[in-house]
């Protein structure tokens, strides 16, 4: 089950004792956001990581060693910065997104350098071969070797994670914070993406476009019986999934590769996460201007759409207000290199323009780990105005 | 200028009629330049439509693909030359650019007319033209630059050559798309070549040889 849905932080559920009043009215807040009304004040959402450990003075090599160090230390950052109502994942183990990309990651004090930040090791790891195998095998068995020969840490990080997530989750619960959306369902052009190279995989959807859509929708028979058993499995209305896009950006791919390889699996996978109670969290990486409209096709106020800083978040809340709640956007260069005045600036335009009603305060992407520690603090603190 | 059907079926991405065009081509004697030099304008067609937003990141990784395919016959006839060389070349595409069929062409073709190049790949740190420059006594640098945005790179790469001392030493000849005169004027370049033939004859300018 780990292909279809590996955690980004394992689920979490109220186990035996009662959150605090303030978790519920945090809830309240993130929930109206979601269903596009206004809440008493704009809501916060957090997506952290090595930003937590230069933040709480904890190692890079020490962060990523165990899921209970980045626990605790992603916990620590949030108590820092005081008010925030939410974090989208409780802990963390970058090994885990080799199950998304189908390649090893390089982790700091392990394959690189103590202060570099993570790297996935992008190879050719898959041939033109593979996909007869695949779709001789079906996804699952060959998965299973894959894994077998490629991605054993990937797989524990999953393990742990499963594990940790709802531990932590009810740690963060414990002092008030809701955990947003710490699980994840991964289009299947990710994987192939990732296991081929984009380059490689780009060559592909032109010269055998029609093997590689029978490997697509081979993977998606599978992953949409067990998407659905999943969020059912889990059991929690409202809890955010991860349905995401790096690779599958507009911004890479020309409308006509984009129509037939993208868009049909990542609606599907949407739609089912939203008919099983939960909430799809569109984190989606890069340039979506071409394709803002498309979402209006998705499910109305049951989506959260997380924009990087790439497209244009302005216009999309034009395009969008009252159809899905909007997460984002402060840049990643903002947070880094700009000055705190410059980070209210663009909080405050973000609360008046793309807020007060279904908007999410928050970074774009992941604040990065050399983000200064008072611009993130100006943001956390610009929807108490 | 009319567009040949070569360009023309590069810039729709018709990778077998490129192919088979090529294929003709040299079957009725054409020279392998020129034919390269077609293949070029297909690229630049490609070019222009992903300005215009016509063609994405997907068509620019499919035209790459099908010109390499499409000119590999006629590397051996750009090969085929002298053997001795006349002096040494130290080349790369700058710091922060992956670009490297324009510079791969430059290393073919300096190649083949006797100067020896030490290839230093894509994605240079300014540091390693330094490097080779005084492990090798190489005499020319050549530096491949496709993207604006990257100008400041080679610019730097200039002034680290500058740093070591090695600057009176080298000739530098920069080339590339978007590289101009005013871009060599800018980066403190020796040369700038619009084509790899014109690499080819600054560089024999240089060395002293006909
Ligand atoms: C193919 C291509 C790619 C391929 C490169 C594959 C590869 N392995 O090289 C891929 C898809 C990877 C790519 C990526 C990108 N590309 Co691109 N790409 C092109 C394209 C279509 C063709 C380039 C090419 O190979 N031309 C053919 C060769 C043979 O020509 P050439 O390099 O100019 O070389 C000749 C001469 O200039 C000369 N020469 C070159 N260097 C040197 C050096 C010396 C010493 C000498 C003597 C001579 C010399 O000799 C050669 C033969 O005569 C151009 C469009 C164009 N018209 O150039 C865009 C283009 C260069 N890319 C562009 C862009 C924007 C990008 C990306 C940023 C896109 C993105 N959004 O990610 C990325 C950048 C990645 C990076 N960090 O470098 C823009 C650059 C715009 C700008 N501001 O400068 C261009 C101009 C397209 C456009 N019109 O917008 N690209």
């Amino acid at each position: 089950m780990a292909d279809a849905h590996e955690p980004n932080a394992g689920p979490g559920g109220p186990g035996g004792f009662a959150p605090p009043p303030l978790f519920f009215e945090r809830m309240q807040r993130l929930q109206t956001a979601v269903a596009c009304g206004t809440p008493d004040r704009v809501p916060l959402s957090l997506v952290m990581d090595l930003f937590a450990a230069n933040t709480m003075g904890v190692s890079y090599p020490d962060f990523v060693s165990s899921v209970d160090i980045a626990g605790q230390t992603m916990l620590g950052a949030m108590e820092k910065l005081g008010d925030v109502d939410s974090i989208q994942f409780p802990t963390y183990a970058p090994d885990v997104l080799g199950m998304l990309w189908l390649a090893p990651m390089k982790l700091p004090g392990r394959d690189l350098p103590e202060h570099s930040q993570w790297q996935m090791d992008e190879q050719v790891r898959i041939q033109r071969e593979d996909y007869d195998k695949i779709l001789e095998m079906g996804w699952s068995p060959w998965f299973g070797q894959y894994i077998g020969k490629h991605l054993g840490a990937a797989a524990a990080a999953g393990q742990a994670l499963q594990e940790a997530g709802p531990r932590w989750t009810m740690e963060y619960m414990k002092k008030g914070y809701v955990v947003f959306s710490p699980l994840t369902v991964d289009h299947p052009f990710e994987h192939l993406a990732g296991a081929r190279t984009v380059k490689e995989f780009t060559l592909d959807l032109f010269q055998i476009p029609d093997k590689v859509q029978a490997v697509l929708d081979l993977i998606m028979a599978e992953k949409r019986e067990q998407a659905r058993q999943f969020v059912r499995a889990v059991g929690q209305p409202g809890l955010g999934y991860w349905v995401g896009s790096w690779r599958t950006a507009p911004e890479f791919l020309s409308p006509r590769l984009w129509n037939r390889f993208v868009w049909p699996y990542m609606k599907e996978l949407v739609e089912i996460v939203a008919e099983e109670g939960g909430t799809p969290v569109l984190h989606y990486d890069a340039n979506w201007d071409r394709e803002i409209e498309r979402l209006k096709d998705l499910p109305a106020r049951r989506c959260v759409l997380e924009l990087d800083g790439k497209t244009d978040i302005f216009r999309a809340k034009k395009i969008l207000a009252g159809h899905m709640c909007i997460l984002g956007d402060v840049h990643p260069a903002m947070l880094t290199l700009g000055t705190v005045a410059d980070v209210k600036a663009y909080c405050g335009r973000l609360l008046d323009e793309v807020g007060p009603d279904g908007y999410i305060m928050a970074m774009g992407c992941a604040i990065p780990p050399d983000a200064k520690f008072e611009n993130v603090k100006a943001m956390v603190d610009s929807v108490k105005r | 200028m009319t567009t040949s059907p070569l360009a023309q079926a590069v810039g729709d991405l018709e990778e077998e009629t490129a192919v088979t065009l090529v294929q003709d081509k040299l079957a009725k004697g054409e020279a392998a330049l020129s034919i390269l030099e077609e293949l070029q304008a297909g690229m630049n067609i490609v070019g222009e439509r992903f300005e215009e937003g016509e063609y994405f990141l997907s068509e620019l990784i499919y035209a790459a693909d099908i010109f390499k395919k499409a000119g590999a016959p006629l590397q051996e006839e750009l090969k085929s030359a002298t053997q001795s060389s006349y002096g040494t070349l130290v080349l790369g595409t700058v710091k922060n650019d992956i670009h490297d069929f324009g510079k791969d062409i430059v290393a073919t073709v300096m190649g083949s007319n006797g100067i020896k190049v030490i290839d230093l790949g894509v994605n240079v740190e300014h540091q390693a033209f330094v490097d080779a420059v005084k492990e090798s006594g190489a005499t020319l640098v050549g530096m491949s630059c496709l993207l604006t945005t990257v100008f400041d790179d080679m610019k730097d790469a200039v002034q680290t050559l500058k740093d070591a001392g090695l600057r009176d030493q080298v000739t530098v000849l920069i080339g590339g798309g978007p590289v101009d005169q005013a871009t060599a004027d800018y980066v403190g370049a020796d040369y700038y070549c619009k084509t790899a033939q014109d690499g080819v004859i600054a560089a024999k300018k240089v060395l002293g040889v006909n």
